[in-house]
């Protein structure tokens, strides 16, 4: 036989090859199930440790441009097979524009949808879950959480109901900036809810003093917020031009900033996931590769964060 | 912590940098040619002021206040701020405000003279409204629909309207005529500021030439020359 190329089959094979060189590896990626996922605690429910959150972001109003543009970023995020994606009324149109890219797109059995009531959007819980679910072209929420502990205990007792009524998935409280963490704690303890959301960076990192151990005590699944402070984190980084250090490299396969800032995040055993916010494509590409393995140890943990303490 | 000194001004601009230089972008391409004929209303309210046709001015500015408010703020901005809409009804209030006075002359200054100081700096402000704010955008690495423009606008709009006030007005009235725009020109720079933009210095340089023409006027009662 003879194992020779043909021209026909080798412009064949280099068609194909080509073909495989340009389509986008993160469908490759999320079928090879490369993204780190963590459980929902108390239930067998994984989703990937790199989420989505839409502040200031994907509030584009009714622009065209701008709805494409921001469809074409979820649909990065989807092609790594990401999961959790957090909005909130108090985020202008963001819920609208995720409706308008779930149109475009379909809605995937990856989605893992958070929003969030808040008392100055108007209505009672249920009718502003129900707005919501509207405005986001979906069903129902997997997770509905009271933002910023705004009415939280007349919120709290609505979400309960219609999570006991099936209405939604799971239920949960926010803070950000560090604040309330006092009384963001006494509901933790007293209260049962699934998820807590807060505010965690390697800068930031209040968290870990008491609500990070309650929540894993309490088995409370926990997404951090502001992973990059605002964008101030990494822009800072970019800025100084520094280097990945190479141990981190070795370490955990950091070779972006954005892969040192999130891995340190969701590699805390207590973090769930983390949301980061983008307009572009190219940095949605840059959160998602964070989430695949290898994660820091604990050891590396403390590495990276006494580095970027001495920059 | 405390929660409210944790507060950061970015923390109430729900936008970032792309989607306000779009919202300007959309204006532009919306309602082009309109900005030549705005620019000519400008320029006329200018000249109209200059030679003591106060209330035909004001009456030109109106209802240019009243289509920023609608096709801007009501129609747009409001989409990406819920604070937007409100601050489309303050400029439909400037716009009854402005109508009431080309109809019934109340608190209209002297004939101007173009060596009193008001009217120096008020001259300044629209012309820095008319021809640099509109420039700014395309010469700091922005498209030309990005450029702002008089009655296309909120912030040309502002600058000119406070600086024909400055020129037209007197006493209670002036403060009264100044304190939407000038109000407008404070939060439109500090969120230009937030989002990185370079108009924001041309705002709060605006907003500083207005306040001490205001300054100027209540202190020296409108009419001081300059001496010599």
């Amino acid at each position: 036989m003879n194992n020779r190329f043909t021209r026909r089959q080798s412009l064949q094979f280099i068609s194909a090859t080509l073909a495989a060189i340009s389509l986008p590896s993160a469908p490759l990626l999320a079928n090879a199930g490369g993204l780190h996922q963590k459980p929902i605690p108390g239930t067998g429910k994984n989703f990937p440790v790199v989420g989505m959150g839409t502040w200031r972001t994907f509030n584009v109003g009714s622009d065209p441009q701008l709805l494409d543009a921001r469809t074409e970023v979820v649909r990065a995020f989807f092609q790594y097979g990401g999961g959790l994606i957090d909005s909130s009324p108090m985020y202008g149109s963001a819920p609208d524009v995720m409706g308008h890219a779930l149109q475009q797109l379909g809605v995937p059995n990856s989605l893992f949808s958070a929003e969030k009531v808040w008392s100055p959007a108007g209505g009672s819980g249920r009718e502003q879950v129900a707005i919501l679910e509207n405005r986001w072209s979906v069903e129902q929420f997997d997770l509905v959480q009271v933002h910023n502990l705004t009415d939280w205990r007349e919120h709290l007792a609505a979400l309960r109901e219609m999570k006991a009524e099936g209405k939604i998935g799971y239920i949960g409280i926010t803070t950000s900036h560090g604040r309330r963490h006092g009384e963001f704690e006494r509901i933790m303890t007293s209260e049962e809810i699934d998820f807590a959301q807060l505010t965690y960076n390697i800068t930031h990192r209040e968290a870990e003093n008491r609500l990070l151990p309650m929540a894993k005590e309490r088995g409370i699944a926990v997404l951090a917020n502001r992973p990059y402070d605002g964008g101030n984190l990494i822009r800072g980084l970019q800025r100084r031009g520094e280097p990945v250090p190479e141990w981190a490299t070795e370490e955990c396969g950091c070779s972006t900033w954005a892969d040192f800032l999130l891995k340190f995040i969701v590699s805390h055993p207590a973090i769930t996931c983390a949301i980061p916010a983008t307009t572009q494509v190219e940095h949605m590409h840059e959160n998602m590769r964070a989430g695949l393995d290898p994660m820091p140890s604990a050891s590396a943990r403390q590495r990276m964060a006494a580095y970027i303490e001495s920059l | 912590m405390s929660a409210w000194t944790s507060y950061r001004l970015q923390d109430f601009i729900p936008f970032t940098a792309d989607i306000y230089f779009r919202l300007l972008e959309r204006m532009g391409e919306t309602f082009w040619p309109l900005h030549l004929l705005t620019l000519a209303l400008g320029a006329t309210a200018l000249l109209l002021t200059l030679k003591n046709h106060a209330r035909l001015a004001c009456l030109l500015t109106a209802p240019l206040w009243a289509f920023v408010a609608l096709t801007f703020f009501l129609q747009r901005y409001a989409e990406l701020n819920w604070a937007g809409g409100y601050v489309g009804y303050a400029f439909i209030v400037q716009f009854i405000l402005l109508l009431l006075i080309a109809l019934t002359g109340l608190g209209l200054d002297n004939a101007p003279h173009y060596k009193k100081p008001p009217v120096i700096i008020g001259t300044t402000l629209v012309l820095l409204g008319l021809i640099v704010l509109p420039l700014i955008a395309p010469l700091t690495g922005g498209s030309w629909p990005q450029s702002e423009v008089f009655g296309i606008h909120p912030d040309p709009t502002a600058i000119i309207t406070l600086g024909l006030t400055l020129i037209l007005l007197r006493g209670f009235i002036l403060w009264a005529m100044a304190i939407i725009p000038a109000l407008w020109m404070l939060i439109s720079g500090l969120t230009l500021m937030v989002l990185g933009a370079p108009g924001a210095l041309a705002l709060f340089a605006a907003l500083a030439i207005g306040l001490i023409g205001l300054v100027w006027k209540q202190v020296t009662g409108s009419n001081r020359v300059f001496p010599g």
